[in-house]
């Protein structure tokens, strides 16, 4: 099925489905899910098709499961402690690996304090599906930059990666209602996993509850549904 | 020739007197002894004692030596070093695959700190490189492909088509069109066949 690609921004797409082109100058940028081949456009991902301009576009699909990339921070749990280095969990097909050494101020004789079972917020430094991944808990100047052990108390659950994605988003809306309802602190990993912590037990399950439930609600569902918490939360 | 005799290491061929020891024989109290289990080879050398020698097969095996071009294929790969499989050395096919390793800094002659395994081979590429030192007894061959006429001739891209160089550090797909990252051999001229 040969058809416009503009004319179903907005749709839904299955694997599978071809597109070709229009005219031969028209130039068109794959994202993620879209893939060239010869000179047809293939779609990969079954999900919504989005365009930006000026010629710019993508599959947005819904995923659980999280493949590693380079560059994303995530928060890992440490399984293992040998030698020099730590394997994490990541929630990937493979235990991550963290040497010692990538902390900020860590030295051969100044290890840091990271015990099996902890949480860490890492960052990937080589990812891809022909080799284990690397994480590392500092920027390239050698800074924590907020990255490393963190999460005495508090609760680690998991939620899909779309609503990760909205959560991290600058201006979010869904973090100024959440903060509107009580005080808590959360960290956001790009695997799906979110770490909350609020003044009780209660606070942080309803935060959790909340974060696992609002995903497919409209944004007024979501408004009166936070409100009603706000006022019943002791 | 008359049909092959099999030996086991230790058993006493010969004496000295009679012939000369060749690879895989050693000498004891003026008799020749076999050091490897296999067939016993009698060749007549001339005017002097002919030469006996144990060989595994029939055929003699051609070993890859220090400074000999093989023909390898990656089969995993590291931030530290690629693990290859010998192939072929030089043009002739091996019956077992040696095992070689492709170390980071072996990898360029240039900049061999900055360099990123996972930009110069994936597994399944071929590679042409160099035999550096034959390693221990349980390491295997050493290989480097710092020279522009050796690395990656032939490699795949993520769609499974053959993907053709551009340069000598870019490989593109002819059907996707994506550029991939590969340490890329200068074949000469007239070993390529359109």
């Amino acid at each position: 099925m040969a058809d416009c690609l503009k004319d179903k921004v907005g749709s839904v797409l299955l694997p599978g489905d071809i597109f070709s082109f229009e005219s031969k100058e028209e130039k068109v940028i794959c994202g993620p899910g879209l893939r060239r081949n010869g000179d047809e456009i293939l779609v990969c991902k079954s999900g919504i098709l989005r365009h930006k301009q000026p010629n710019m576009y993508w599959i947005d699909s819904q995923q659980k499961r999280y493949v590693p990339a380079k560059g994303e921070s995530v928060i890992g749990i440490v399984t293992v402690k040998s030698g020099d280095v730590f394997k994490v969990d990541v929630g990937g097909s493979e235990l991550a690996s963290l040497s010692y050494l990538a902390f900020e101020g860590a030295t051969k004789r100044n290890r840091p304090n990271v015990q099996v079972g902890d949480l860490v917020y890492a960052q990937f430094l080589i990812a891809n599906k022909d080799m284990e991944p690397e994480l590392v808990c500092m920027d390239s100047c050698g800074r924590a930059n907020g990255m490393g052990v963190f999460g005495t108390g508090g609760l680690l659950f998991r939620v899909s990666l779309g609503l990760v994605r909205r959560l991290l988003a600058p201006q979010s809306e869904l973090v100024k209602e959440l903060d509107r309802a009580f005080p808590f602190e959360m960290v956001v990993g790009l695997n799906g996993r979110v770490w909350v912590k609020a003044q009780s037990t209660q606070h942080m399950l309803i935060l959790a509850s909340l974060l696992e439930t609002c995903e497919n609600m409209t944004a007024p569902q979501r408004q009166a549904l936070f409100r009603k918490v706000a006022h019943s939360a002791p | 020739m008359s049909p092959m005799k099999l030996c086991v290491p230790g058993e006493r061929l010969c004496s000295t007197e009679d012939c000369i020891p060749g690879t895989g024989t050693y000498l004891r109290h003026g008799y020749i002894f076999a050091s490897l289990a296999g067939y016993v080879l009698r060749k007549n050398e001339g005017e002097e004692l002919p030469m006996i020698s144990v060989v595994r097969e029939t055929e003699a095996q051609l070993l890859p030596d220090v400074g000999a071009i093989v023909t390898c294929k990656v089969t995993s790969i590291n931030p530290r070093f690629a693990k290859v499989h010998i192939l072929y050395v030089g043009s002739t096919p091996l019956k077992d695959r040696f095992r070689g390793t492709i170390r980071k800094e072996d990898v360029r002659a240039t900049e061999k700190d900055k360099v990123e395994t996972y930009k110069s081979f994936r597994p399944g590429d071929i590679v042409l490189a160099k035999v550096i030192s034959l390693g221990d007894v349980q390491s295997n061959y050493l290989l480097t492909t710092a020279e522009n006429e050796l690395g990656v001739v032939v490699a795949h891209s993520e769609a499974g088509v053959q993907m053709v160089p551009i340069s000598w550090c870019e490989m593109q797909c002819p059907r996707t069109h994506a550029k991939e990252f590969r340490k890329v051999a200068r074949v000469q001229p007239e070993y390529l066949q359109a």
